[in-house]
C-alpha cells in the first residue's frame, strides 16, 4: 500500500530523509520510529504530497505521490504533528470547510461530521478552534484525517498532546480503523506507544532505515554483535560456587546470583551440575536484550 | 486549477473578513467619514450650485447671455473629490489589515498544513486568498459608494448616466488602490514568518510609496533638471499664455495648484523668448522626473487618476499645463486617456506584488 524507492530529501544541503527504501502492506499498522530529527515528518510529508522528494519515488497505492498528489489525497487521511486549525471556527465549521474539498454534498458532510465528531467525543462542543485545549484539538485533527474516509492514515505523533484517557481512546480507535481495513502509518519517537498499536515497525536513524520487520525482527536485527553467545541468569538459594563449562566465556558474579556468557546454551548442564553440589536453583534463564535498550543503542550509534 | 476549490477557499476567506472585528471595526469607522465627507461635499455642491445658477441669473438681467464667459456648471462627483484623502489612509489601513496576517497566520497556528494535506492545490489556495480578499475590499467599496449614493438620492441630486458611470470609474479606481496595499500585505504575509513581521514591513512599504517616493521624486527631479534658468533683467509686458501645474501630496492629503505665472508669451523680446524656452524645457524635465517616480507611488496614481475622474478639467490642466488650445471642458474619457500611464501603474503594481506572493507561497516550506 505504502512503498519508497530510494527516497531523499535534501535541506540545504543536508539530507533530512536518506534513500529510503521502505514497504507497508495494505491493512498494516505501521510504527514509524526515530528519536526527533530523524526524518519521520519529513518522510511523512513526501508520502502526503505536501513536499516534493529530491530523489527517488513514493508510491501509495500504486500512485506516484509526486505525479499526482491530488489523487493520493483523496485517499489518505493525515493527522500532522500539532495540528492546527482555523481559531475562529468551530469544531464543525473547520471539518465543513475540509470536506467541501472532496465534493461532499451538504447532506452528505452533515452526517460525517457528526459522526467523526461523536467518535471523536467533539459533539456538542460548541466552542471555537481558538479556545480548545491541546488534547481537543489532537482529537478535532483525527477527525479531520478521517473526513474522507481514507484507505491509508498518517498519524504524526498521535498521542503528543494527549492525556491517558484520550491516549486509551486513540489505542482503541486505531484499532477499531484497522479492523476496517485501513492501512495505518504511525510516526512517533516513543516506542511504548507504537508497541501497543503496530504489528510492523521501521526504524529511522538520520534519514535512513535502520531496519524494518516486526519488533522482535527488528530487535534481533538491531541486536548488538556478539557472535553466538548467550547469556544466562542463575541464582540459587545458596553462595553461588566456581562454574566451570569448556562452553562459557566469562561470568559476572553478585553473591548467589551471576550472569553467564557462554558459546551455547548450557543450561541443562549447568542445572545438572548444580544439582550435584547441593544447590537449590531459584532461577535460571536466557537473558533476551531488553527491546527499548536495543532501540536506543540504535537511536545513539 | 479547479473553480470549486478556488471558490471554497475565497468563500472561507471573504466570510472570514467581512466577520471579522478588524475588518468591522475599520470600515464602520471608513463608513462614519465616508459619510460625513459626503454631506459636506453635498452642501459645497449645493453651494457652488447655487453660485452657478446666480450668475447665469445676473448674466440674463443684464443680457450678456454667454457671449463671452460662460460659467461651468458643478459636477457632483466634486462630492467624491473629498473621499479620495481618506480612501488613502483608512483605505489603505483596511487593505493592509486584512492581508498582512492572511498566510503568516496559517502558519503560525499550522492550520496551512492541515488544510493542505486535503485535494487542494496550492495555488488554488493562494489564489483564493486573493479572491476573497478583493471580494471584501470590494464590498467595502460597494457600500461606501452605495452610502454616497443613497445621500445624494436623499438630498435630491440625481446623478446623471455620466456622472453614474463616472461614480463607478471613481469605484474601480479607489478599489484598484486598495488592492495594491492588500499585495502588499500578501506578499508580505507570505514571505515573514510571523503576522507581527509581516505588519511592520508592510507599513514600511506603505510608508515608503506613499510619503518617501514622492520626496526623492522631487528631489531627484530637482537634481537631474538643475537650476531654473536665470530672468532676463528687463521686464517684459506679461501676457500669460500657458500654465504652471505642480501637484504634490504628503501625508494623505492631496494639493494641486493650478498658476498662470510662470510662461509669459507675446513679447518681441529675443531675450525673454529665449527664457520662456528654456524654463518651458526646464518644467518639463522636472515634471518629467518626478512623474516617472510618482508612478511607482500608487497614492499618487490614485490621486492623478481619481482627480481625472471627478475633476476632469483640473486634470487636463494638470496633464497638458501649456496646452491652450482647447478650450473645450474633457470629458472623462478624455481625461482618462490622459493618465492612462497611471492607470496602467495602478494595475501592474499589485499585479506584480500578487506574482511575488504567488512564487514564494508555490515555494514555501511548510515543515
Amino acid at each position: 500500500m505504502i512503498r519508497t524507492e530510494n527516497l531523499t530529501k535534501v535541506y540545504n544541503g543536508k539530507p533530512a530523509v536518506d534513500g529510503l527504501d521502505l514497504e507497508v502492506g495494505e491493512g498494516e499498522i505501521f510504527g514509524f520510529l526515530g528519536p526527533n530529527g530523524a526524518g519521520k515528518s519529513t518522510t511523512i510529508l513526501m508520502l502526503t504530497g505536501m513536499i516534493e522528494p529530491t530523489g527517488g519515488r513514493c508510491f501509495v497505492d500504486g500512485i506516484e505521490v509526486a505525479d499526482d498528489p491530488l489523487s493520493v489525497k483523496k485517499i489518505i487521511g493525515y493527522l500532522p504533528e500539532d495540528v492546527g486549525f482555523y481559531g475562529n471556527m468551530t469544531g464543525e465549521q473547520n471539518l465543513d470547510y475540509f470536506a467541501r474539498f472532496y465534493g461532499m454534498d451538504a447532506k452528505e458532510r452533515k452526517e460525517r461530521i457528526a459522526e467523526l465528531l461523536e467518535l471523536v467525543h467533539l459533539d456538542g462542543v460548541a466552542q471555537k478552534a481558538g479556545e480548545y485545549s491541546r488534547g481537543m484539538k489532537q482529537r478535532l485533527g483525527l477527525a479531520q484525517a478521517l473526513i474522507n474516509d481514507p484507505k491509508v492514515l498518517f498519524l504524526d505523533e498521535p498521542t503528543a498532546n494527549l492525556d491517558p484517557e484520550g491516549v486509551r481512546e486513540y489505542r482503541e480507535l486505531v484499532m477499531h480503523l484497522a479492523g476496517e481495513g485501513k492501512t495505518i502509518f504511525v510516526s512517533s519517537h516513543i516506542l511504548s506507544e507504537v508497541r501497543e498499536v503496530c504489528r510492523t515497525v521501521g526504524l529511522l536513524a538520520k534519514g535512513k532505515l535502520a531496519a524494518q520487520g516486526t519488533l522482535e525482527e527488528v530487535a534481533r536485527a538491531l541486536a548488538p554483535a556478539d557472535g553466538d553467545a548467550v547469556r544466562i541468569v542463575v541464582e540459587t538459594r545458596e553462595h553461588l560456587p566456581a562454574i566451570e563449562d569448556p562452553a562459557i566465556i566469562d561470568i559476572e558474579r553478585n553473591g548467589n546470583r551471576a550472569v553467564v556468557r557462554a558459546k551455547d546454551d548450557i543450561r541443562d548442564r549447568l542445572a545438572a551440575s548444580l544439582f550435584e553440589q547441593g544447590l537449590h536453583v531459584r532461577e535460571m534463564r536466557l537473558e533476551e536484550p531488553e527491546i527499548e535498550d536495543v532501540f536506543m543503542a540504535a537511536y545513539r550509534r | 486549477m479547479a473553480l470549486d476549490r478556488l471558490f471554497n477557499v475565497a468563500r472561507k476567506e471573504f466570510s472570514d473578513h467581512i466577520t471579522s472585528r478588524r475588518f468591522i471595526i475599520i470600515l464602520g469607522l471608513l463608513l462614519v467619514i465616508s459619510t460625513i465627507s459626503i454631506y459636506d461635499g453635498i452642501e459645497n455642491y449645493n453651494n457652488s450650485l447655487e453660485a452657478y445658477t446666480e450668475q447665469l441669473r445676473y448674466m440674463e438681467e443684464f443680457d450678456d447671455p454667454y457671449t463671452s464667459w460662460m460659467p461651468q456648471k458643478p459636477s457632483i462627483m466634486y462630492v467624491f473629490i473629498s473621499m479620495m484623502s481618506y480612501m488613502t489612509m483608512l483605505g489603505g489601513i483596511l487593505a493592509i489589515a486584512i492581508g498582512f496576517d492572511l498566510v503568516s497566520k496559517e502558519k503560525e497556528t499550522r492550520s496551512l498544513k492541515s488544510l493542505l494535506s486535503h485535494p487542494v492545490y496550492r495555488d488554488e489556495i493562494i489564489n483564493g486568498k486573493a479572491l476573497g480578499g478583493i471580494g471584501a475590499l470590494g464590498f467595502a467599496m460597494a457600500l461606501a459608494l452605495a452610502i454616497a449614493i443613497a445621500m445624494l438620492l436623499i438630498f435630491s441630486i440625481v446623478p446623471t448616466a455620466e456622472e453614474f458611470a463616472a461614480i463607478l470609474v471613481f469605484g474601480a479606481v479607489s478599489l484598484g488602490f486598495l488592492l495594491a496595499y492588500f499585495a502588499v500585505a500578501l506578499t508580505m504575509s507570505t514571505a515573514a514568518k510571523e503576522s507581527g513581521n509581516a505588519l511592520i514591513y508592510t507599513l514600511v512599504i506603505f510608508f515608503a510609496v506613499s510619503s518617501l517616493l514622492p520626496m526623492f521624486g522631487a528631489m531627484a527631479a530637482d537634481a537631474f533638471a538643475g537650476d531654473p534658468p536665470e530672468a532676463p533683467e528687463i521686464p517684459p509686458m506679461p501676457t500669460p499664455v500657458g500654465r504652471s501645474v505642480t501637484a504634490t501630496a504628503s501625508g494623505g492629503s492631496f494639493v494641486s495648484t493650478s498658476s498662470q505665472e510662470v510662461v509669459y508669451g507675446g513679447t518681441q523680446d529675443p531675450a525673454w523668448r529665449e527664457y520662456e524656452e528654456e524654463m518651458q524645457t526646464y518644467i518639463e524635465k522636472r515634471r518629467l522626473i518626478s512623474d516617472i517616480s510618482n508612478l511607482l507611488s500608487p497614492q499618487m496614481n490614485y490621486y492623478t487618476v481619481a482627480i481625472a475622474v471627478t475633476n476632469p478639467q483640473l486634470s487636463s490642466m494638470i496633464a497638458s499645463p501649456y496646452d491652450t488650445a482647447t478650450e473645450e471642458p474633457a470629458g472623462l474619457a478624455g481625461a482618462l486617456g490622459k493618465v492612462w500611464m497611471n492607470i496602467a501603474a495602478l494595475i501592474v503594481f499589485p499585479s506584480a506584488f500578487f506574482a511575488a506572493t504567488y512564487v514564494k507561497f508555490m515555494r514555501m516550506d511548510i515543515r
